[in-house]
């Protein structure tokens, strides 16, 4: 149910000798905010839930990614959005906790390459090497607050609310061309 | 072979010819010169004029603190850029440069004029000459001054370039890679640290590229370079030249700005000219070198006069002999191995003259076996030449007295007044220097950052204490990260120690009155211009720079900070320390806003933020207006229409059947938690307990002082869940608000707040056919007004979207928002688009929103309030909870002025003459009282005819809730308009029309 605007299309962004930029398809997310006894959620979900801030966790075709103290950002198949949140409304009463579905909210960038990094270096201002494959943060992109999920030493994930999108695909290009050239210009 | 150019000399590429042009002339040059080191190699030291006397100028340096040699490059339309120094600009085939500052040519300039009445323009000539009459300056003087002021031309094009940014995080950052640097990044990377090591010069070496002859490690200084600098490549160290450090910022933020392009005959693709990098390094080593010093006296600013360290250089790096026949002027020893090496590729040095009684007798012993005449105590009180210096006017000193002059005849005069530390990065940490008599400089003390300085930037000379010093501050940074190295080991041979005395101005027999000593190169200021500062009463050194302009030039003061702190400081009769140094600020050469600005020009300039509806309003002709962060569609012309034609035709269609508005901005907010309701209690000045699931309230927010900050309608979806909207504009302040007080103030309550302002597309229906259209599509609610009245909200399905239905308005209309995933926000609109046709159905953007909510009294947040309103003075006492304990601003609004007779409230206006008022026009209530006049008030919101048939306007008046009726007067500057004070809804007061 999460066709894309129209500006938005999945598929490649921009392909360059060092880095390649694409959009994810549609996927669910829920944004969960809970305190106290979190192993009646990690039941819920089917994935125990990260305790550390940048810590992630992955259950059957899901993820979980701890933001805050007493958040976590979960993506899912688009499919289990309506049984994650029926799991864990039942939980409400004894558990009380704000799940919300925020799969309309925020679209995917994948960033892949030699020049992954980077490229990620040209908005983001934080030390990438300090996130390491298999965490996350939540933290800025050319002032656009994204959560930054790194995969792999090669490969992250740029999470951003959509209305940011077509500004954040312009300096992914222009980003991606200019780390080619620097790449054409070393060789 | 160039005129000046020695074979076999310098690390220039003489296999790869590259011709350019400096004022039309056609110049060979080889690759790796500058525009400075070709000319030169021409024998063309006469490069621009002097910024106030027009005095011809040629370099005085070799470097990025080159106050003279300032040239105009082009590349082509557009890529136009002044007061680029020509001892930095590297020359590509093709390169156009000219020089500036002079009318009609270069050699013969018609603003010399002003050096002949170098009288009358003495420091503070402005405010002297200037000051009456009084009448003559905004038509005469200040004209005239501005015509005269700002050096080279101004580029008038957009720049077609393109600059970048990016970050970048080490352990340890080495600014400056001569051997202090070199030693420091080695340490640091043997460690094992991660190390970045920069330079402003297009190689890296910095005065090892000037003394080849050093021995390093048993090698020449060159070969010892390449390996060092392969060796640190092969460590992983990241070496970057043509990169300035330009600014230390907090907590180890180092700005760099990198040149990519403008040594390149041909623009590569995708390539930035510049790149900005914010470095952010665990510790910092300075390695940033020393500076040296002009000697201050009489013609030393003739073209061929210039630095000793500077010739070594241009000799050394770049083959050129800057004269044939140089006479050497030096308090400071490192000029007599200039005078070496120029001695020894064929110059014929006419005299080495020092102003010191005694010199050292290994320096002395060499000047004798190149046949040099060495004249000590000695003073220079003048030079001879007009485009270039002809002969060097000296005499002997004897207990200060100046003896008998002779000429020297030279083509060059290479002088040497000692070195100055850099210090400017230092500085920049907020470090603390300390004086040091002997060197007669600052140098640095202590350091709030992780930073370390080290060799000739904190006093140290010759290459092995460079090295040894370059190596433990690498060493000590990597300590300070937890890596431990043993010191490195450096054998030096032919190392060039020295040491040397500082001066103020030479002595001379000239009337210092006469005397022209520049201090200042590029802003004409003279020792005398100094003392006169200081005659009329200026006692800080900041006084006598603003005074004189003194060190304010583009080098910023790097030739002549120290120079005219001392003479201020001897016409003060105070040690320096005490007169103080003015501030180094960032950055550290002059840099092009387009490496500040980075990517942020053109449309990607700030950040816009589209609506999923955005596309669909931009196909059908929608002008745009920015919100905020977004853009919002604003008004729909049709071919003909006029905005107001627009607006008119928008709000009409609204009221008679159908209109549809992208409320998609609007920010939203779930709050969700046994806490909610307590929270909505706490927040809003509203109750909240009563109201029941599916129905929806007016929310105001104000701030602690009692102050309307927001507003919105807030939907209870659930007992513990709800829906609130913000302004667009407010949504994030509002959320960080909300979670401020959360997590700060109420810790206690069980609830969280998430942003869904971007979850949800909002597609608003109104008119009285927005039921109609709407009711076939709704599944799980009836449309009416027993089953959802007017403030209802409900989650549902429309037209098989998963979706929250609202029935609010905000234009008087029967009105609903329907809320979808933001995706399908789209396909939703289009549909409704589609089926409202048969109604006629007509978008509307904001502007027909302000004029149908204005009709209605609603007010805006930020428009009819700003910031000193209160909920009473808007006429919205009904929406505070009275009997609530508490909420955020009600002790502010319990203050007496703001309870206050007489406040300023929101009224209506409608004028007496039909026009439109002018939003932020001020209000009188007698127009005929003398000017000043009291304003009351101002109209804040003002519309031509929308749907009441006239111009409406809300206003703030003093007391104006008690006198409705009354006529006021807004003063206009061509006529004065009366306006009646009426009640702020215009349109179906008794709200019939919100029914179905």
């Amino acid at each position: 149910m999460n066709a894309p605007v129209s500006a938005l299309t999945p598929g490649p962004l921009v392909e360059t000798d060092v880095v390649r930029v694409s959009l994810e398809a549609p996927r669910g997310r829920l944004s969960l905010r809970a305190r106290g006894e979190l192993a009646p959620f990690d039941v819920a979900l089917g994935l125990t839930l990260p305790r550390k801030i940048g810590q992630r966790a992955a259950g059957d075709g899901i993820e979980a990614l701890c933001l805050g103290p007493d958040e976590w950002m979960i993506h899912a198949p688009e499919a289990q959005v309506g049984a994650l949140l029926s799991a864990c409304a039942t939980l409400y009463e004894r558990h009380p906790h704000s799940l919300v579905d925020v799969s309309g909210r925020e679209t995917t960038y994948v960033v892949d390459g030699p020049g992954a990094l980077d490229l990620l270096s040209v908005g983001c201002p934080r030390d990438l090497d300090r996130i390491l494959p298999g965490e996350g943060r939540r933290t800025v992109f050319d002032g656009v607050t994204v959560i930054l999920w790194r995969d792999g030493e090669t490969t992250a994930r740029l999470d951003v609310w959509h209305s940011f999108a077509p500004y954040l695909s312009e300096l992914l290009e222009t980003g991606s061309r200019e780390l080619a050239a620097d790449a054409a210009a070393a060789r | 072979m160039s005129s000046h150019r020695v074979a076999g000399k310098g690390r220039i590429d003489t296999t790869r010819p590259v011709s350019f042009t400096f004022d039309g002339r056609r110049y060979s040059g080889a690759a790796g010169d500058t525009v400075a080191s070709a000319l030169l190699a021409h024998g063309v030291h006469l490069m621009g004029r002097s910024f106030k006397y027009h005095r011809p100028r040629g370099p005085v340096t070799a470097g990025s603190e080159e106050p003279n040699a300032l040239i105009g490059t082009r590349r082509g339309p557009g890529r136009f850029e002044p007061n680029t120094r020509a001892t930095v600009q590297e020359i590509w085939q093709g390169l156009e440069t000219t020089s500036q500052n002079k009318y009609p040519s270069l050699k013969w300039d018609v603003g010399a004029v002003n050096d002949a009445g170098y009288m009358l323009f003495s420091a503070g000539f402005y405010y002297k000459t200037f000051m009456w009459p009084k009448s003559f300056w905004d038509k005469v003087y200040e004209p005239f001054i501005r015509a005269a002021a700002g050096l080279g031309v101004s580029p008038s094009e957009d720049d077609p370039d393109r600059y970048a940014s990016r970050n970048m995080h080490c352990d340890v950052l080495v600014v400056g890679a001569g051997p202090t640097g070199l030693a420091a990044a080695h340490s640091a990377a043997l460690a094992g640290a991660k190390v970045v090591l920069v330079d402003e010069h297009a190689e890296m070496g910095g005065a090892l590229l000037s003394d080849p002859d050093v021995q390093i490690d048993g090698a020449g200084a060159w070969t010892w370079l390449a390996s060092r600098l392969a060796e640190l490549r092969a460590l992983g160290v990241r070496t970057m030249t043509r990169t300035t450090a330009i600014g230390y910022y907090h907590q180890n933020l180092v700005g760099l700005c990198e040149k990519l392009t403008d040594h390149l005959p041909d623009l590569p693709a995708d390539t930035p000219r510049e790149r900005m990098w914010r470095v952010r390094a665990k510790r910092v080593v300075l390695a940033q070198g020393a500076l040296e010093k002009p000697l201050v006296f009489h013609g030393n600013d003739r073209p061929g006069v210039m630095l000793a360290g500077s010739a070594q250089t241009y000799l050394n790096r770049f083959g050129v002999l800057v004269g044939k026949a140089p006479v050497v002027l030096t308090s400071h020893d490192s000029a007599w191995f200039a005078a070496f090496d120029l001695a020894d590729a064929g110059a014929k040095v006419q005299a080495i003259v020092d102003t010191r009684d005694s010199v050292r007798d290994d320096l002395r012993a060499g000047a004798s076996a190149r046949g040099i005449e060495v004249r000590l105590s000695h003073t220079a009180t003048g030079t001879s030449g007009r485009l270039r210096v002809k002969s060097l006017r000296v005499a002997p000193l004897r207990a200060d007295q100046v003896g008998a002059a002779t000429e020297i005849a030279c083509d060059a005069v290479l002088m040497s007044g000692g070195w100055t530390p850099s210090l400017h990065l230092f500085s920049h940490t907020k470090g603390s220097l300390t004086w040091d008599d002997t060197q007669t400089t600052f140098l640095p003390k202590d350091t709030p950052e992780d930073c370390h300085i080290a060799g000739a930037s904190r006093g140290l000379w010759g290459y092995e204490a460079a090295l040894v010093d370059g190596d433990k501050a690498g060493r000590e940074a990597a300590q300070a990260l937890g890596l431990k190295i043993a010191a490195g080991r450096f054998e030096v041979a032919q190392d060039r120690t020295g040491s040397g005395v500082s001066h103020r101005e030479l002595p001379s027999d000239r009337s210092p009155a006469r005397s022209k000593a520049f201090v200042d190169f590029q802003n004409d200021v003279t020792a005398k211009d100094l003392r006169l500062a200081v005659r009329e009463g200026m006692r800080s050194i900041e006084h006598v720079k603003r005074y004189t302009t003194n060190g304010m030039a583009t080098d910023q003061g790097k030739m002549s900070n120290i120079n005219g702190l001392n003479i201020a400081a001897d016409a003060l009769g105070k040690p320096q320390p005490q007169v103080g140094l003015t501030t180094f600020r960032p950055p550290y050469t002059p840099t092009t806003f387009g490496c500040f600005a980075g990517y942020h020009r053109g449309s990607h300039f700030e950040v816009t933020r589209k609506t999923p509806i955005d596309g669909w309003a931009e196909a059908h002709g929608a002008a745009f207006e920015p919100v905020g962060q977004w853009r919002r569609a604003w008004y729909f012309p049709q071919p003909g229409e006029s905005m107001d034609d627009a607006v008119r035709r928008e709000c009409r269609a609204t009221r008679e059947s159908v209109g549809i508005f992208d409320a998609s901005t609007l920010g939203k907010i779930e709050v969700m938690g046994p806490g909610a309701v307590e929270f909505m209690n706490r927040m809003y000045t509203n109750p909240w307990t009563k109201l029941g699931i599916g129905r929806c309230r007016y929310g105001l927010l104000l701030g602690d002082d009692g102050y309307i900050r927001d507003d919105g309608v807030i939907g209870r979806l659930g007992q513990d869940r709800f829906h609130v909207t913000t302004t667009t504009g407010g949504a994030a302040r509002v959320l960080n608000t909300m979670e401020d007080y959360l997590q700060t103030e109420w810790p206690d309550l069980d609830v969280w707040l998430t942003s869904t302002t971007e979850q949800w597309a909002t597609v608003a229906l109104n008119g009285p056919n927005a039921a109609a259209l709407l009711a076939p599509l709704v599944e799980g609610v009836t449309l009416s007004d027993d089953d959802f009245p007017h403030m209802s909200c409900a989650e549902c399905t429309v037209a098989g979207m998963p979706a929250r239905l609202f029935r609010i308005s905000f234009t008087g209309e029967v009105g609903f928002e329907v809320n979808v995933p933001a995706p399908m926000g789209l396909r939703l609109w289009e549909l409704l688009w589609e089926r409202g046709r048969q109604y006629g159905i007509t978008p509307y953007g904001t502007e027909a929103m302000h004029v149908l909510r204005a009709e209605k009294g609603y007010i805006i947040v930020g428009q009819d309030t700003d910031g000193t309103v209160t909920p009473y003075d808007t006429g919205m006492s009904w929406a505070i909870g009275k009997k609530k304990p508490d909420f955020v601003g009600m002790r502010g609004l319990a203050r007496p002025d703001l309870q206050a007779p007489g406040r300023k409230q929101l009224v209506g206006l409608l004028s007496e003459d039909r026009s439109k008022l002018e939003e932020g026009a001020q209000i009188v209530f007698d127009p005929n009282q003398p000017v000043p006049m009291k304003m009351v008030g101002h109209v804040t919101s003002s519309y031509d005819v929308g749907t009441s048939g006239r111009p409406i306007a809300l206003a703030l008046v003093e007391g104006g809730h008690d006198r409705m009726g009354e006529i006021v007067h807004i003063p206009m500057p061509d006529r004065t308009i009366a306006a009646k004070i009426t009640p702020t809804v215009f349109v179906d007061p008794d709200n019939a029309r919100l029914k179905l």
